[in-house]
């Protein structure tokens, strides 16, 4: 497969613990990829190794088939999960010294950045100062310019955190539209219903490891078939004693509805679902059970706590 | 370089089209005029409160022949016994003090000054002085027995004017460079408190600016772009060229006064007046090539201190996540420079002495010191020395911050102690 990036064993201490712990992952040319992990995994020191703001102790980050340089950062474009701008500029001059940081020419920059500027309806705003800005604007502004060079390389630290539902859309279809320009995008998130939508391969990074990669729809397959979904009538007690370790609970209990209550399991790899339905038949009202595709959200809690 | 370059532009346009910095720049020439003329200017009007002084002359030496002022009254009583005197002349009288002389003049508390409101060290100096005065010619007319006393005095009174000048080995007063010590004292503690402003100024500026930046988030952005090295040299040379530009204002305006108002302004006039002070500072602020020189030199050492402290407040910003936090370190870097503004006072007593010229080749309090020292005459070769050590210890200390620096703008959190400062140094 044309990997755009690849990561290799790279490994980052800071004093007294370790960011990232031999790390490798293939991003696939053209993918929508998304980099999940809990808090504090390690995404960004990732991410910073990646932009080479922070050099790895150890180990290597090709970018389309060569050891990145710093003049590769020209390639990458990376929008942090914390924006910021210069809240004493006008949002043009704003706009206008990123774009020309990342190597465009006066010209070439205010060209592409009017013409994004009138996409994405802040035509009004070029002469405004930032700190005018309501927070939505100011992250359109920030948007614009980590696209604005046309990077082969895109990275977006939790983008739609803050947007309303409207402008994360306008958002979306704007990133799926660089994608089909070209572009290859990493998402860090942990909102795993974007992850769903749009993703199509991940890396879970869990305590600086990487703990699950590949496909998205291979990896929901792989993870499926010991999740079930099912109603019943009985006490939480009952129910629990009743499925003992043949299988585990997931995430809350769905809610009583009309005396029966819902819920989500998941049965251990070497126990089989007819000895579970068993055992729940005997104290419990078992009212329906159906197999279910685990969600992202099921695969990420399970990833992280081991029992995947 | 060329984005080293895009973001001096930025830190600079930033600062320089603020109302601020065109409203300072214009104010401060002024403002340094004023601080010049400022002590003559109370002397004249400070003391414009007429003072009444109630003379209890017991001795019979002394009355009527204090002489009165605008400032000072003096009104004999001497019928009056002190404590009649302390009682009618109180507070409430509106009268200064009863000025008390006892028939014993010489003896200790002879001599009293009893006043209802503060007393000046002037006052003081004043009262004593004119006593001595009337004493001692009463002295030498009693004992010496000399009738016309005060005709003879006025007789041989001489004012001396001292010239001092530059020896340059010929004892030609022609060919020797006329030297003003007073002129020397005003110019040295002008520039040097001109330094010690800037340096201050502005490097908290870079402090400030780098937490705002690290606090905004900005520098995350920032850092996609640029290397953290890039970052802080664009800032701190971006803030340099802030205070360049207000300094080449400043020397175009006084150039241009040098040139061409004092010649035509002052000259004939000041000749006239036979003002020897008067005289040396037209004809020092009139020299226009020594002027030139004087800008060359504190430019140099305006930015080279100002380069030195930057990087060290460019370090410390780094490391905190707010101007509250970096306080601690403000004040720490801050000690040299208050240091060198000490011995720059003890420079104006002997600007040869040991303490001022290790002052003056020291970095951190080099700049103020030496520019102090630079108007009294100091070899050429001290100054080349000074400048030398001073931008050899910013190259070091740069690359020393540069290191806490780019760890610095990463970490969020509390306030790191200096042995992680310690760690952040050794960081690969």
């Amino acid at each position: 497969m044309d990997n755009i990036l690849s990561i290799q064993n790279v490994t980052k201490s800071y004093t007294g613990h370790k960011a990232l712990d031999n790390v490798s992952l293939e991003v696939p040319r053209g993918s929508v990829y998304g980099l999940l992990g809990p808090n504090g995994a390690g995404k960004t020191t990732l991410i910073r190794v990646i932009n080479r703001i922070t050099i790895a102790d150890s180990g290597s980050v090709i970018l389309d088939g060569h050891q990145i340089t710093s003049d590769d950062i020209f390639h990458i474009g990376y929008m942090p999960e914390e924006r910021g701008l210069y809240k004493k500029m006008r949002v043009g001059e704003q706009a206008m010294f990123f774009a020309r940081l990342k190597g465009l020419d006066a010209r070439e920059a205010e060209r592409r950045l009017r013409s994004w500027f009138e996409r994405l309806g802040i035509a009004d705003w070029w002469s405004r100062k930032v700190e005018d800005l309501s927070k939505g604007m100011a992250q359109k502004v920030q948007f614009i310019s980590t696209v604005v060079h046309e990077p082969k390389l895109l990275i977006f630290d939790e983008p739609f955190s803050g947007f309303d539902p409207i402008n994360a859309n306008v958002l979306k279809e704007e990133i799926l539209g660089l994608r089909d320009r070209g572009a290859t995008i990493i998402f860090s998130t942990h909102n795993m219903a974007s992850v769903e939508e749009i993703c199509d391969h991940i890396t879970l990074i869990n305590k600086s490891r990487n703990i699950l990669s590949g496909s998205v729809e291979q990896i929901r397959r792989e993870a499926g078939g010991n999740t079930f979904e099912l109603t019943y009538r009985s006490d939480y007690d009952t129910f629990t004693s009743a499925i003992g370790n043949l299988a585990e609970i997931i995430g809350e209990s769905r809610g009583v509805v009309g005396g029966y209550t819902a819920t989500k399991i998941h049965i251990a790899n070497d126990s089989d679902i007819r000895e579970v339905i068993r055992r729940i038949n005997e104290s419990c009202e078992l009212r329906s059970l159906s197999e279910m595709m685990p969600s992202m959200n099921d695969i990420f809690i399970r990833a992280v706590n081991g029992t995947l | 370089m060329k984005k080293t370059w895009l973001i001096i532009a930025r830190e600079f346009t930033e600062r320089a089209r603020k109302k601020s910095f065109i409203i300072t720049t214009l104010l401060m020439p002024l403002f340094m005029i004023g601080l010049m003329i400022a002590p003559s200017l109370m002397m004249l009007y400070g003391g414009s409160e007429l003072r009444q002084i109630i003379v209890v002359d017991k001795s019979g030496m002394i009355q009527g022949k204090l002489p009165s002022s605008d400032e000072v009254l003096f009104v004999d009583q001497p019928t009056l016994t002190k404590e009649e005197a302390c009682q009618t002349y109180n507070a409430e009288s509106g009268i200064f003090g009863i000025l008390y002389i006892s028939e014993e003049i010489e003896q200790r508390g002879g001599v009293q000054l009893i006043t209802n409101s503060p007393s000046s060290p002037m006052l003081e100096e004043l009262i004593t002085s004119e006593i001595e005065a009337i004493v001692e010619r009463e002295k030498l007319r009693s004992r010496y027995d000399i009738d016309n006393l005060d005709e003879m005095l006025a007789d041989v009174a001489t004012p001396i004017e001292l010239q001092t000048y530059e020896n340059n080995g010929t004892g030609n007063e022609e060919e020797m460079e006329s030297v003003s010590s007073g002129i020397n004292y005003a110019l040295g503690l002008i520039l040097g408190m001109l330094l010690y402003m800037i340096i201050i100024l502005y490097g908290q500026m870079v402090l400030t600016s780098v937490v705002e930046e690290k606090a905004s988030r900005v520098i995350d952005v920032m850092v996609t772009s640029c290397s953290p090295f890039q970052l802080m040299m664009g800032k701190i040379l971006g803030i340099a060229a802030v205070a360049l530009t207000q300094i080449a204002i400043w020397a175009i305006l006084i150039m241009a006064a040098s040139k061409f108002l004092i010649p035509t302004l002052f000259t004939a006039d000041v000749v006239a007046t036979n003002d020897v002070m008067l005289q040396a500072i037209v004809g020092t602020l009139g020299d226009t090539g020594y002027m030139a020189t004087l800008f060359v030199y504190l430019t140099l050492f305006i930015l080279g201190g100002f380069l030195l402290y930057a990087s060290l407040y460019a370090a410390a910003g780094s490391a905190v996540d707010s101007v509250q936090d970096g306080q601690q370190f403000n004040t720490i870097i801050m000690m040299p420079i208050i240091l060198a503004l000490i011995v720059m006072m003890s420079v104006f007593n002997d600007a040869n002495s040991p303490i001022a010229f290790w002052a003056s080749m020291i970095p951190f309090t080099s700049p103020v010191v030496m520019i102090a020292r630079i108007p009294f005459g100091i070899p050429t070769w001290e100054i080349i020395t000074s400048i030398v050590v001073l931008y050899a210890t910013f190259i070091f200390t740069t690359w020393l911050s540069a290191k806490i620096y780019r760890i610095g703008i990463f970490m969020h959190g509390k306030r790191p102690s200096w042995r992680e400062l310690g760690e952040w140094l050794r960081m690969k």
